[in-house]
């Protein structure tokens, strides 16, 4: 089955696509993982980095990222239609992810998440660090979650996550 | 009161539902709870009620399908008025609510009878032609379509109104494409009215909560019904644009160049106009299985307008049919109300028919993504309680053995949208079949026009999405402007960028058949293809 009748690439497809920043860099900062490999016409993400990290050839190509100019600030986490961004980085040998989130219950600091990976599946458990609520110039805005996890190669599986009661 | 369920969402990530004050309404004689804001047929969704009536000849129970007035579904008797669309009629305080053709249970096995050759129902007692009055009036006890209405529709003190209208630029429906091209005209002096049959201007946008795609210059980054909102503000600063909601344009008469308008309190208008744009946008498609007609099959946006515009949960656990971006982007609003999604079911090959990014949103919740696949029946006796789907074999049939059961209280059906062309054709205009643009479309020539005094954009020139709706609005709110003698030296500009801006739009390999076919039904002049 080929990923778009499944609904989701295996992180070895989309090693294969270069999507992934090299593990140095990710040891050293926070940089944007961006899984949107399809032709649509859509903007926001590149439209929204101020330090010009995303590259757009067309309204329709699919965006590249610039690993040396992105700054991490998690805008186009935020401004992403198609939630395709996310930002993923290690440090001190824990993996850290960071998801737009629209659902309920509100997250806060401390909680405790079982990790989803891009099929849904739980993978483990982590614990949420940093939530904000991002706004630019929308009056319904979204969360957007870094979540922390232990295995720091799991930060390359983990998409989603269910807060844990 | 009698509070049997609630059905109504409180927490939502992302909207809050302004419900208005509480009201009570009667169903049957029986006390509900509603609020001022909600529908009556989102009402009765709220408070548990799914049967809305039963169907004349095998007294299948009704419940709502499109949520949208188009496919009359939800008909039932209002305050003495029968059949009256309870999905787009707001409750009032006191509303009287009877369900229609409920009585007569027990002669459902004789009415199934009335399909014998013999006893065709249409032949029934129509000779000697004495004979048929008398016998419609126990005919109409006897299957319970009740007796003749206590009353015809009200005309209210202030209605019943006669009048003539006439304005430079008529819009029939305020979804994105009619409201851009109302800014657009207004901007440059037309002496524009917008008409739309809800009670607010916004069309689909209303019930739209995610972000939209495209080029941030025009919609995309925003949420859906913000963009509405947006749109309704601009209209509302200018004073040549005027606003006319709960209006239907039920008839167009081309030798008389008119508009035949229906409003609230049962008015009529005429409207004279120099010229019209009809942006009705578009009716969902249905699809044929057993059972179809339960109630809990639902329309996706008819879906997408119960839980987003009134709050209110269509079930617990639902399934999908189709995996276009609308059946996709409903699962995602599901799971947003906390609802569970039990699987998109579609029939499609290669692919979800929809963007990949909005199926890995909710593939990564879980939601099962199963392609190659139908439903063959959907079971329960009064309303949903699962549904059987099964393989395709790589030409389309079903394979014998694979079929499976899913347990569901409700399946949207999400697999299209049809142009809603009906006024389009009282222009005269030539239609044509285009699978590509989603069914039958009127030619038109590069200014949008398909008949000589009249404009087409949005889902009903071609089934697309809100920005391009935008921009097909905005163009022939400058093209209409140019040819009532208005535009500004601007427009030439402006007609340019959003051409461009369409273009663009347009150019993934999603939409290659659509550029396609809307190449091969543009002509150069219209006059001269109606010729
Ligand atoms: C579930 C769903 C999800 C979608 N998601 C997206 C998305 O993510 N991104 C995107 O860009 N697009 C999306 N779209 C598509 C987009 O909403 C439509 O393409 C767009 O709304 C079409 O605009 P329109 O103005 O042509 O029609 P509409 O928005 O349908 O408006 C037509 C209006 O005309 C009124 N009307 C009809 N007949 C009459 C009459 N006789 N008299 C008076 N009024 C009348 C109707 O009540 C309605 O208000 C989605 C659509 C659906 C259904
Ligand atoms: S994280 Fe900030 S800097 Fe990096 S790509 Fe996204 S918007 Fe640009
Ligand atoms: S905003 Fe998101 S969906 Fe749109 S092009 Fe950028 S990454 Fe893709
Ligand atoms: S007309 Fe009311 S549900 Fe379709």
């Amino acid at each position: 089955m080929k990923p778009v009748q499944r609904g989701y690439y295996t992180r070895e497809e989309l090693e294969e696509l270069g999507v992934f920043p090299p593990r140095e860099e990710l040891e050293k900062k926070r940089l944007c993982v961006i899984e949107c490999v399809e032709e649509i016409p859509c903007n926001p993400c590149a439209a929204v980095c101020r330090s010009g990290a995303i590259i757009k050839e067309g309204l329709c190509k699919p965006p590249v990222v610039d690993w040396k100019a992105c700054i991490g600030c998690t805008m186009c986490v935020a401004a992403c239609p198609g939630m395709a961004i996310f930002m993923q980085w290690i440090e001190d040998g824990d993996g850290y992810v960071t998801m737009p989130y629209e659902l309920l219950p509100e997250p806060k600091i401390g909680d405790r998440v079982q990790l989803l990976n891009r099929k849904g599946e739980a993978v483990g458990e982590g614990m949420i660090v940093n939530p904000t609520y991002q706004a630019r110039g929308d009056a319904y805005p979204r969360w957007v979650v870094t979540v922390k996890m232990d295995d720091p190669d799991l930060s390359y599986e983990v998409r989603a996550f269910k807060i844990l009661e | 009161m009698i509070a049997i369920e609630d059905w109504r969402i409180y927490e939502h990530p992302i909207l809050k539902f302004d419900r208005g004050k509480e009201v009570t309404i009667y169903l049957d004689g029986k006390p509900l709870k509603a609020y001022k804001n909600e529908t009556v047929a989102a009402a009765l969704y709220a408070n548990g009620i799914r049967e809305f009536s039963k169907s004349i000849k095998y007294r299948r129970p009704r419940g709502f399908f499109c949520a949208i007035g188009r496919c009359s579904a939800c008909m039932m008797e209002v305050d003495g008025v029968p059949n009256v669309r309870t999905c787009v009629t707001l409750v009032r305080d006191g509303m009287r609510i009877k369900r229609q053709r409920t009585i007569a249970d027990w002669a459902a096995p004789f009415l199934g009878m009335m399909k014998l050759p013999p006893l065709r129902y249409m032949k029934l007692f129509t000779r000697p032609g004495f004979i048929y009055e008398p016998a419609m009036k126990i005919m109409r006890k006897f299957t319970g379509l009740g007796s003749y209405p206590e009353k015809v529709p009200e005309v209210a003190p202030s209605g019943g109104y006669q009048g003539e209208l006439s304005t430079e630029f008529l819009i029939v429906g305020g979804g994105p494409a009619g409201m851009s091209a109302a800014v657009e005209a207004g901007q440059q002096g037309v002496d524009t009215l917008i008409i739309d049959d809800k009670e607010k201007l916004g069309g689909q946008l209303l019930k739209q909560t995610h972000m939209f795609f495209s080029d941030v210059k025009y919609a995309a980054g925003k949420r859906g019904f913000k963009l509405g909102e947006e749109l309704v503000e601009k209209i509302s600063k200018l004073d040549n644009v005027k606003v006319m909601t709960q209006t239907s344009a039920v008839g167009y008469y081309p030798s008389e160049n008119t508009m035949l308008l229906k409003g609230p309190n049962d008015t009529t208008l005429k409207v004279k106009a120099k010229k019209y744009l009809i942006s009705t946008g578009a009716y969902e498609r249905s699809l044929v299985f057993e059972n179809n007609d339960l109630p809990g099959v639902y329309g996706a946006g008819g879906v997408q307008t119960l839980l987003n515009v009134y709050g209110v949960k269509p079930g617990n656990r639902g399934i999908l049919l189709g995996t276009g971006n609308v059946a996709l982007i409903v699962s995602y609003h599901l799971l947003q109300a906390g609802i569970e999604v039990a699987g998109v079911f579609a029939p499609s090959f290669r692919r979800v028919r929809g963007y990949f990014v909005h199926a890995a949103k909710i593939k990564r919740h879980g939601v099962p993504i199963v392609t190659r696949h139908t439903i063959v029946k959907a079971l329960g006796k009064n309303r949903v309680e699962g549904a059987i789907v099964t393989k395709l074999a790589d030409y389309g049939k079903p394979i014998p053995g694979t079929e499976r059961r899913v347990d569901c209280d409700f399946i949207c059906v999400g697999v299209g949208l049809n142009p809603a062309y009906d006024l389009v054709q009282l222009f005269n205009p030539k239609m044509v079949y285009v699978g590509a643009l989603g069914g039958m479309v009127p030619i038109r020539d590069r200014t949008y026009r398909f008949a000589e005094n009249a404009y087409i954009a949005g889902d009903c020139a071609s089934i697309e999405e809100a920005t391009t709706a935008v921009l097909e609005g905005k163009l022939v709110g400058l093209y209409a402007s140019q040819a009532l003698g208005h535009g500004d030296e601007t427009v030439p500009e402006k007609i340019e960028e959003y051409t461009r801006a369409l273009e663009e739009d347009r150019g993934s390999p999603f939409s290659t058949r659509l550029r396609e076919a809307l190449r091969d039904i543009t002509v150069e002049k219209i006059e001269e293809a109606l010729k």
